[in-house]
């Protein structure tokens, strides 16, 4: 068991984002990773450095299954760990490491941002409309690159729901001076024939190019590839996801049922009404024109050739986290 | 020549109509035909018969002015008129009653095809369907719950409809008796459309090429369906088509209040941010498999058929002139 310290700021971390008060996916992995620093400089011995990780991983990853870039940072930070172990390292060392590795994680992230903003601001060209849903931190960061290129866009914004996130999207870009529309979810088809381009942000991409996305992004995407309206995917490789090279399938996290609805309106509609309320839904990749990675503009189906750059060899050498949490869990019995 | 003096009744229903207290294309076609039918009651100096039809043109124009965007009360009332100027009247007595049976001819018509269109479509339900609706019905509701009366078990999907969450009184309407029901926000429909066997939704206008103008949403449904192989049925009363179409007008897409998404807050903290609320979209034919209607069920593209057999009179006297069916040409020439 972890000390209770370490289980609040856990279960903190947990509830805001099964509630979606983090909404963006880098964010998500951002917050993550600086909540997990801080449960690491709680550690008094390697024995609780290795319990409080491992529990705290294990309940945020819980939290958001779909999250690539939250399970390949976490095993980056297991690797080391095991590493540590093997090599009887001090704890005060090995925390100094973990430390430095979630840094550098965090960095990329943002780093990595930064480059896909450049190249997708490099894709909009004066007079679009650009059409998304969600929030995304790289989305953003393009539409600012763009706005400082000099071009002149407009973006039209889905609310979507649940999170009512496309507020948010048209309140920052109000106050940068972007002309903004809100829409309803609903009007996406409605306004696609205004559209000139679509970008969506991305939680996770599968090993066939399919995008894990904010739920939403996928009738986006239909709706943009019916209308011949071009889709551009913002993501880090930090959010390949390698577990589904060798068929594993990735699990939609559902949102709780007030994220909608309240206990007051829910009674007055009556009794027994369920509620389903998917958070993320997967982008076919035929409706994926481009991915704009940190590397470079890739198409979707590319992902392998990338994925072969980055580590050498194709399939990638990686453990399962479980498994690595696991294998660390019996190194300190 | 006096001043037309219309009853105090009937502005009150053109006021309620106007005001949306009468809602609903059922409805408000049905409040339209009962106005006509106590103007016609009413009319007190049963002198000149062009006076009289002068009188029940001026109660026409006023209907017609409430909701200008509405099918189903111009149909209502063309229905009305239209047969009205046709048959050759020699009296007053004669005119009034004609109103009076037609009028109550179309409110029967009217009520009875919400029902029938639910005993025609529940018979394309079979036991386990998983069936996604849009927004509220009554014509899919009828259809939903008729099938569940026949004891097919049946799970739906209910969007709740943003802005203004008319998925809330389907999902009522169908608990209420006691039909399982999931609610399920609009941007999910292509996540759930795998699960989902068949979508039935209801329309507001159906156009003469057989689109459809429903609630903002249903295109996007529609094409998810499509995307999915899963059937699309639209539920529409016959009142629903639009003949103003036949001649090529463009059916005009109502454009609704910021305040329908947003808060007034949240306008005036962001004067920039322009938000747009149209309150419903079309539906291309291809993507519909076929429009229940109390006649029958028919493939979209037919929906010319429906409006010829329904309103061919309404087309002439209303829309353009010149305008002939095909066998009313041929007697002329023949």
């Amino acid at each position: 068991m972890v000390k209770k310290d370490v289980a609040l700021l856990v279960s903190n971390i947990v509830e805001n984002i099964k509630e979606w008060n983090i909404r963006s996916s880098s964010g998500v992995a951002e917050a993550a990773l600086e909540t997990l620093a801080k449960i690491i400089k709680l550690s008094s011995s390697m024995n609780e450095l290795v319990n409080n990780v491992t529990y705290a991983m294990h309940e945020i990853v819980a939290s958001r299954p779909t999250s690539a870039m939250l399970i390949n940072s976490f095993r980056e930070i297991l690797l080391n760990l095991k590493q540590g172990l093997k090599k009887y390292m001090k704890h005060e060392e090995m925390i100094e490491i973990l430390l430095r590795r979630i840094s550098y994680l965090i960095a990329k992230s943002r780093s990595d941002i930064e480059k896909i903003a450049t190249i997708g601001a490099n894709r909009i060209v004066d007079g679009d409309i650009i059409i998304t849903a969600t929030y995304s931190k790289t989305i953003m960061k393009i539409f600012e690159k763009a706005l400082k290129q000099g071009k002149r866009f407009e973006v039209y914004v889905a609310e979507s729901r649940p999170g009512d996130d496309g507020k948010i999207v048209a309140s920052e870009l109000s106050k940068m001076n972007i002309p903004t529309t809100l829409i309803v979810d609903s009007a996406m088809r409605f306004f696609m024939k205004d559209a000139t381009k679509s970008f969506l942000g991305a939680e996770a991409v599968a090993a066939n190019g399919a995008v894990i996305s904010k739920v939403g992004s996928s009738l986006l995407a239909l709706v943009a590839h019916e209308a011949r309206v071009r889709v551009f995917v913002a993501s880090s490789t930090l959010k390949f996801s390698y577990e589904t090279i060798f068929g594993e399938l990735v699990k939609i996290p559902h949102a709780p049922e007030k994220t909608i609805l309240n206990e007051e309106t829910k009674a007055r509609i009556g009794k027994g009404l369920k509620v389903e309320i998917p958070l993320l839904d997967v982008i076919p990749p035929e409706y994926v024109d481009a991915i704009i990675t940190e590397y470079g503009v890739i198409a979707p189906q590319a992902l392998p050739i990338l994925m072969k750059e980055i580590y050498g060899k194709w399939p990638p050498e990686y453990p399962d986290l479980q498994v690595l949490i696991g294998e660390i869990r019996s190194w300190v019995k | 020549m006096g001043k037309v003096v219309i009853p105090f009744e009937v502005v009150k229903i053109a006021e309620d109509i106007k005001a949306m207290r009468i809602r609903g294309a059922g409805r408000i076609a049905r409040a339209a035909a009962q106005a006509l039918k106590i103007a016609a009651e009413k009319y007190v100096e049963k002198k000149d018969l062009t006076e009289f039809i002068k009188y029940i043109d001026e109660v026409a124009k006023l209907l017609l002015s409430t909701r200008p965007t509405a099918v189903s009360l111009p149909n209502a009332v063309m229905y009305i008129t239209s047969r009205l100027k046709r048959a050759k009247m020699k009296t007053i007595d004669e005119a009034i009653s004609l109103i009076v049976k037609l009028s109550n001819e179309f409110i029967e018509y009217s009520k009875v095809a919400t029902e029938k269109i639910g005993i025609i479509g529940s018979r394309r339900i079979q036991n386990g369907d998983v069936i996604l609706t849009h927004c509220n019905s009554s014509a899919a509701v009828s259809i939903i719950i008729n099938a569940h009366k026949q004891g097919k078990k049946i799970k739906v999907y209910a969007t709740e409809t943003r802005p203004k969450f008319q998925g809330y009184i389907t999902a009522k309407a169908l608990l209420s008796e006691g039909v399982d029901v999931t609610l399920i926000p609009d941007s999910a429909v292509r996540y759930i459309m795998k699960k989902v066997d068949k979508v039935i939704v209801g329309a507001d206008t159906v156009a003469a090429n057989g689109a459809v103008v429903n609630k903002i949403g249903t295109s996007n449904i529609a094409l998810a369906a499509k995307e999915a192989r899963v059937r699309m049925f639209v539920a529409a009363e016959t009142y629903k088509f639009s003949p103003a179409t036949v001649i090529g007008e463009l059916v005009q897409i109502e454009e609704r209040s910021p305040l329908e998404i947003v808060s007034e807050e949240y306008l005036k903290e962001h004067p920039n941010v322009k938000v747009r609320n149209p309150a419903f979209d079309v539906t291309p034919p291809e993507y519909i498999d076929a429009i229940i209607t109390e006649e029958g069920l028919i493939p979209p593209q037919a929906a010319f058929l429906v409006l010829i057999e329904k309103y061919g009179w309404v087309i002439q006297d209303y829309f353009m002139k010149e305008f002939k069916t095909v066998k009313e040409e041929y007697e002329e020439w023949y």
